[in-house]
């Protein structure tokens, strides 16, 4: 035994040397350029390729002149609403869609043909997104749905419930078709990644719930959801990353919209930066907003999956357990 | 016994209507998700669809016939023109970046897995913690970093950057984690193989799934990426541009189509099914 540990030791150096190429350039290329975001946004830094950052104190401003210009525009609020408002609506029906269609696919009792057919078209919107046919999906989209909404609005009309045309305006704005291309786009790939976390899944598990007498719904949320927890980390972290990053979907409609009905914090940042007084600096603490709503979500994916909630149980009566003895002593 | 068989049957009724239901919707999304399909061949071959952004909500769909029709030897040509450059650097692009992406990133995984380091767990909180947190948001940094060493446009800025992927990073982990067997390379070392030979002849291969299934992901992020270009290939000329960006060339949408989907025809059976991924907890 001491003479695997003592070969184990011998080859830990690998694993450092190992992890080298990954280090390094996470260093320069992710690590190097988000510690100077953070610094660009108490510097004056304007005016397209200056690259001469001054920090905003030595040329005599306060040192939040940047946020208070970002926080005082009313277009980062409607950035800031918009995609708070896309990444929930999209993700959230996307979610019940793709992990419906996987539960029901992995069903052993009903065993749906085809499901690599199904994972193939589900996928297909991502697999050929891209401005051309993003547009034809778009299309197709805005078409079913200004029919379908069309008729809905005159139906519910003619019937007489109480609706106005205003309040179902919400059918045919571009808000709203925004929202419907996201769940298309995407839901595919929860799909597939719930696929995989599903059918990862021993058989037993399902064969010893259906034996207790367990329903589909039951076995969905007691046993299904908390057997695939690493795989449901995962799909978390791809939805929130993808939707509060949203950009290519809703700048679509980029530059036609006047009334900023469209425009997510990714765009208001490219637009601060790439585009009029090329503010780098505005642009800058706009991202640190977006890496503080990242840093939020993730403080919240850390509490549901990661934090182990016996071991932290465990720690504090240990913790207390040492307390008493220290006090007993 | 009667009444057993009775919640029985309604059972199975119910499962044939869930069954029923699932067929249905699956359908529906396929129409509505193949359609457009359709209506990018008429609007190659055929008619111009375009979005047209009028005063306040009015986004209307303007369907109007191209004045000659693009044939199938034109779209030949496509291959032979100047703008066959964005196609060609699309391809360079996602090409080299998932491939260095991939390669890497198992590398990364494996030495969280087979080597036992003393700030491996650190390491692995790290890679969880980066993974949360998108390059995206450190874009002015990206940018600012690429004036000052003149690397803007630069088509290795799109590529090198792939290299450290935290995303890929956990995936394959998480993998690794229920599949990876110390035996084997225990057994590999006694044959007197190396580190790095025991990595890419023995290990790689048996990562297949989870590299498959990433790849795909990756190799479609990576072609339809339109952030990264858009920030850095700010210069007009035509040898720099990708695919994404060079706007509307009659064909190219079609032409855009198919590597991802030739892609997918060969990886796609290779996704990661059937293994359980990380701990079961009970």
């Amino acid at each position: 035994m001491s003479r695997r540990n003592h070969l184990e030791r011998h080859y830990t150096k690998w694993g450092y040397i190992f992890v080298i190429p990954f280090v390094v350039v996470f260093l320069i290329f992710s690590f190097w350029p988000m510690a100077s975001t953070i610094y660009y946004a108490f510097c004056y830094l304007k005016h397209a390729g200056n690259t001469n950052p001054e920090l905003l104190t030595t040329i005599g401003k306060p040192w939040y002149q940047n946020f208070k210009e970002v926080f005082t525009a009313k277009s980062f609020w409607d950035a800031f609403k918009n995609t708070i408002v896309f990444f929930l609506a999209s993700t959230i029906p996307e979610w019940l869609l793709a992990f419906w269609l996987a539960a029901m696919m992995t069903d052993r009792r009903m065993k749906i043909k085809g499901r690599f057919l199904w994972k193939t078209a589900f996928f297909f919107p991502k697999l050929v997104a891209g401005s051309t046919l993003g547009y034809a999906v778009l299309d197709q989209i805005i078409s079913v749905v200004f029919q379908g909404s069309g008729y809905t609005m005159a139906a519910l009309m003619m019937n007489g419930f109480g609706f106005k045309e205003k309040d179902l305006e919400f059918l045919t704005s571009v808000q709203f078709v925004i929202i419907l291309a996201t769940i298309f786009m995407h839901f595919g790939i929860t799909f597939i990644y719930a696929v995989a976390g599903i059918t990862g899944i021993p058989v037993e598990v399902f064969e010893a719930a259906e034996i207790d007498g367990a329903n589909r719904a039951q076995t969905f949320f007691k046993v299904t959801l908390p057997s695939m927890r690493p795989m449901l980390f995962f799909i978390t972290v791809v939805s929130v990353v993808d939707g509060i990053g949203m950009y290519d979907i809703p700048s679509l409609f980029g530059p036609f919209d006047t009334f900023r009905r469209n425009l997510t914090l990714m765009m208001y940042m490219e637009k601060q930066a790439f585009s009029g007084s090329y503010a780098y600096d505005r642009a800058s603490a706009a991202s640190l907003v977006l890496l503080a709503i990242y840093i939020l979500m993730s403080g919240i994916i850390y509490f549901l999956f990661l934090r182990d909630k016996d071991e932290a149980r465990l720690k504090k009566l240990n913790r207390e357990k040492e307390r008493e003895l220290a006090r007993s002593i | 016994m009667s009444n057993n068989e009775l919640t029985l049957s309604e059972d199975k009724k119910r499962t044939i209507a869930l069954k029923i239901t699932t067929y249905v919707v699956s359908i529906l999304l396929t129409i509505m998700i193949l359609t457009p399909l359709y209506y990018m061949l008429k609007q190659t071959f055929g008619e111009e669809v375009k979005l047209v952004h009028g005063a306040g909500d009015n986004t209307q769909l303007v369907i109007t016939p191209r004045e000659h029709m693009i044939t199938l030897k034109e779209f030949g040509k496509l291959f032979t023109k100047a703008d066959f450059i964005g196609f060609r650097n699309s391809m360079l692009v996602t090409c080299t970046s998932t491939l260095l992406n991939m390669y890497f990133s198992a590398l990364t995984a494996y030495a969280i897995t087979a080597y036992e380091w003393k700030l491996r767990a650190a390491f692995e909180k790290f890679i969880i913690v980066a993974m949360m947190i998108p390059s995206t948001v450190a874009s002015i940094g990206f940018v600012q970093m690429c004036y000052k060493y003149h690397l803007i446009n630069n088509l290795a800025m799109l590529i090198i950057p792939a290299l450290a992927t935290p995303m890929t990073v956990f995936f394959i982990r998480m993998y690794l984690k229920a599949t990876f067997s110390r035996e084997i390379v225990e057994s590999a070392r006694i044959d007197g193989a190396g580190e790095f030979r025991i990595f890419n002849q023995i290990m790689l291969p048996l990562m297949k799934p989870a590299i498959a299934t990433q790849t795909i992901f990756c190799f479609v992020a990576s072609w339809t990426d339109e952030w990264v270009p858009r920030i850095i290939l700010i210069d007009n000329s035509k040898n720099i541009k990708t695919l994404p960006l060079t706007g509307s060339i009659q064909g190219a949408g079609l032409l855009m189509l198919l590597p991802p989907i030739i892609l997918y025809a060969f990886l796609s059976k290779h996704i990661v099914e059937g293994i359980a991924l990380g701990s079961v907890k009970a």
